[in-house]
């Protein structure tokens, strides 16, 4: 079982490794601190829609309705802003709102009715469309109502000041290397097995070393830029809720044995509800930096993000039947996933082909699991 | 003159023999019936006969009309002339009574299924074994005699030289009973051998010409039902000495834990299930309860804990509070936990790790600061793992990975984690080997020990009378009869039966 699961996650990490390499071989700029920073904001947009996806799909749930969502939640800011004047920060706070009522409200309804989220979420995928594109009016809504910036338009535009960036990444790396330590001891402390000393050193020591090579890289181009401290943010919650808190026990324990579940005294319809209206947060978030990202919100913006999402979320080992995925899993299928659509477009490759070439990736990716894991 | 002969068969699953070489005869033209205790061996039996079990995983011969019969699945014990009868029945409940008939050999012209062929053939084979159902009727809509009748005429579709019909007359009302009864007598008068599995006697002796008696997996006697009584089979059913199997180790009891006044309990389709159930518990105190399979053990300790049924009246009171019903997180939280029959239905998070199963119900006491403190949790994960002796590689074992027994501690273990008052055990030793099995009494006595309440449900006799300090049967949904500790098998079992 765990000699399959290492080779698991050493096939995605080829995988990755190939992609990458086929990419930097095809166009000197892949690898430039410019392509790669842009790299960094893309990641971070598909992969804070993923993390939220992870907290759905563990439960054994799906949300369809995220993409839609995402331009819809997106929009509404933006029209509150360009066309009603609101300051920035109130008209996300509206829309942020709005999203944990909204996909509180469908949890809700695929608890309470029995009615399978897929259904639930496919309807909201083609209701939320429509919904956005009255919003919108059909027109390009700028996220800033004149020529100045405000926090929407930041959420693209900002990177840190490159000292900040060290400091962060400092800060991170000895955070992180802070908290092996402190659970190493702790474990021997209490006469459990713990992971060998020099290993745990060097697991701390490359992790430090790669925070700091992308603090590098990114202050080579303008800084480490705000969506991808946002992610980080996100990532850090979703791993402590999925890790360290019984409502994220409860999540792996409804999508592995609801039955089981419940007669072990979960509450079952409130986690589930719970991960939803999380997911409502994360869905208004992503929409932010999508449409700022994008510079306005149009008619497309969200467009199939669901299906990103699920797809990283597969790609990182998340098990479509529940019980089963990481954060960290997630993160690398959205490495993937936005390696992948990154360099296609530093390419010039045409839609139909980047279509294609998502879609057997994803076939393929999902494949290898299913063999590897057997 | 045999239709079917099993020679010595031995059937083993892993840490279990189910089959300890049994042999059986069938003639053609009799009805045989096969008696047992639950667990004795009847359904592995059939299995093997049915094909499910197939040749090569099991020792032993099989003859089926004079020649060795080696079925590698279920369509070839047909092809052979074997057609069985379930206890759940195999109809599709939204398909008409004519599709159902026809499944999977629809009369087809030019490619498509004939409708009106099918319609005409089945009203005139329901007609021909007398029965009134509407073809076109859905199945869905009609009774548990009828389905069942219908089942049987299924079968006879595929003109069967044998039929095996397994407890046929569990969901059923005393005139469809008859109805079922008569039918086999005529099947019988047409050359159809019959084996007919069921724990009711009276039905056993009215229409049964032998009756083979297996207990632990071996075939005890076969009797000419003409020329023995129902006595005799209960002998030869329970028929063993209990040993120091049981280390039952008694000790005073102290105060009332659970009390429960005049239970009735309604299942999911609203109608009555438990009736009129009254016992109370007392800490220290192992209750057993036990009664054929249907008889409501499970569902009764199900519904104790919130977890199943709807309750009609009566209360139930944990250490002297009433507890609302329907909700197992209040059950846990007040102190009473159920370790299921089918703990891997009810009991484990199979993909996950023994650790994060045995805390899953005990969460709350290792928070700090909203978040789970591993440590402690490992701490606690490691004192229940050793003191209930669980063979695992680690913590992070996989569950799923473990043999039965192990995986019946993990449950156990989780259970205690609760620190309950009440422990609802519901066949605790169902699938684990003897060794694990005498673990598990242990800890059933140092639960006792430490002032605690168990309630044993156990389909196997020998462990109700060894482990329980008194003992409840349940029949049919109600209190059969009440035993103190020393009770023979012979006045349980007649009291399962409703004999009493």
């Amino acid at each position: 079982m765990t000699a399959h699961k290492g080779w698991r996650d050493f096939s995605m990490v080829f995988a990755l490794a190939g992609i990458a390499g086929f990419f930097a071989l095809s166009s000197p700029q892949f690898l430039g601190s410019r392509n790669l920073s842009m790299l960094a904001i893309e990641l971070s947009i598909t992969a804070t829609l993923a993390l939220g996806m992870l907290l759905v799909i563990l439960p054994g749930q799906i949300d369809l309705s995220a993409g839609s969502g995402v331009g819809l939640l997106g929009g509404i800011a933006s029209v509150l802003i360009f066309s009603h004047g609101w300051p920035a920060p109130l008209a996300m706070l509206a829309s942020l709102v709005l999203g944990i009522v909204v996909w509180y409200a469908m949890g809700s309804v695929v608890v309470r009715e029995r009615m399978p989220s897929f259904i639930i979420t496919l309807g909201g995928l083609l209701v939320f469309k429509g919904l956005f594109w009255l919003v919108i009016n059909n027109r390009t809504v700028p996220v800033t109502a004149g020529a100045g910036s405000n926090l929407y338009s930041l959420l693209t535009t900002y990177y840190l000041p490159r000292p900040l960036g060290f400091a962060l990444a400092l800060a991170c790396a000895a955070g992180w290397g802070w908290l092996r330590y402190q659970d190493r001891k702790e474990r021997l402390e209490n006469g459990l097995e713990a992971e060998d000393g020099e290993v745990c050193f060097l697991k701390s020591f490359i992790t430090a070393q790669l925070v700091f090579l992308f603090a590098v890289v990114a202050n080579q181009f303008r800084g480490v830029p705000l969506p991808f401290v946002i992610l980080g943010l996100v990532a850090a919650c979703v791993t402590v809720l999925t890790e360290h808190t019984p409502f994220g026990r409860h999540l792996y324990a409804i999508g592995g044995n609801e039955e089981a579940a419940v007669v072990s005294g979960i509450p079952v319809e409130r986690t589930v509800i719970t991960a939803f209206a999380i997911m409502g947060a994360i869905v208004a978030v992503t929409g932010f930096m999508q449409t700022a990202y994008a510079g306005a919100s149009t008619t497309t913006v969200g467009d199939l993000m669901e299906l990103d999402a699920v797809a990283a979320c597969v790609i990182g080992g998340t098990s479509l039947k529940g019980g089963r995925g990481t954060a960290f899993g997630v993160l690398f299928g959205a490495l993937i996933m936005a390696t992948l659509l990154n360099g296609m477009t530093l390419l010039a490759v045409a839609p139909e082909f980047k279509y294609i070439a998502r879609g057997a990736v994803l076939a393929l990716a999902v494949w290898l699991d299913v063999r590897l894991s057997r | 003159m045999t239709i079917l002969r099993a020679e010595r068969i031995v059937k083993r699953f892993p840490g279990v023999t189910a089959l300890s070489g049994v042999s059986f005869e069938l003639r053609p033209g009799e009805i045989h019936a096969l008696c047992g205790e639950n667990g004795a061996g009847k359904s592995t039996l059939i299995k093997l006969l049915s094909g499910i079990h197939p040749y090569g995983s099991y020792e032993g011969t099989l003859e089926v009309g004079g020649k060795e019969a080696r079925f590698s699945s279920v369509a070839d014990a047909e092809g052979a002339g074997i057609a069985v009868i379930y206890q759940e029945l195999a109809l599709v409940p939204e398909m008409t009574a004519a599709e159902n008939l026809f499944l999977g050999r629809e009369p087809v012209r030019g490619g498509l299924i004939d409708w009106q062929r099918m319609r005409k053939e089945s009203l005139r084979l329901l007609a021909g074994f007398g029965l009134d159902i509407d073809p076109n009727a859905p199945t869905s809509k009609l009774g548990v005699g009828q389905r069942q009748l219908l089942e049987i005429l299924k079968a006879l579709r595929k003109e069967p030289k044998i039929l095996i019909l397994d407890e046929p007359t569990a969901a059923l009302s005393d005139t469809e009973v008859g109805i079922l009864l008569a039918k086999l007598r005529e099947l019988r008068g047409r050359g159809i051998a019959c084996v007919y599995i069921s724990h009711k006697l009276e039905e056993v002796f009215a229409v049964c010409d032998r009756i083979t008696v297996l207990r632990d997996g071996a075939a005890v006697t076969t009797l000419e039902a003409a020329k023995t009584s129902s006595a005799e089979v209960i002998r030869h059913m329970v028929g063993r000495e209990i040993k120091d199997l049981f280390p039952r180790k008694s000790c005073a009891p102290g105060e009332t834990l659970l009390g429960v006044a005049g239970l009735c309990v309604a299942d999911a389709s609203g109608s009555p299930y438990l009736e009129d159930i009254s016992f109370e518990v007392r800490a220290g105190e192992v209750l057993g309860i036990g009664g054929l399979m249907g008889a409501g053990r499970s569902e009764l300790l199900m519904h104790l804990f919130g977890a199943w049924g709807k309750r009609m009246g009566g209360e139930v009171k944990l250490a002297g509070r009433a507890l609302s019903p329907g909700n197992p997180r209040e059950s846990i939280s007040k102190g009473l936990v159920l370790v299921s029959e089918d703990r891997r239905r009810y009991g484990l998070v199979l993909d996950k790790s023994v650790g994060f199963n045995m805390s899953l119900s005990s969460l709350k006491k290792f928070l700090r600061k909203g978040l789970i403190d591993r440590h402690a949790e490992a701490v606690a994960n490691q004192g229940f793992s050793n003191s209930l002796r669980v063979k695992a590689p680690s913590l992070e074992a996989v569950v799923g990975g473990l043999s039965g027994g192990n995986q019946q501690k993990v449950v156990i273990g989780k259970a205690l984690m609760t620190e309950p008052k009440v422990v609802l055990l519901d066949e605790p030793t169902r699938g684990i080997d003897v060794g694990a099995k005498q673990e598990v009494y242990g800890i059933v006595n140092e639960l006792t020990a430490s002032g605690k309440a168990v309630i044993l449900v156990s389909s196997e006799l020998p462990e109700l009378m060894g482990m329980s300090d008194r003992i409840l049967m349940l029949h049919e949904g109600r209190v059969g009869g009440r035993f103190p500790s020393g009770a023979s098998a012979e006045e349980l079992l007649a009291a399962a039966l409703g004999k009493s």
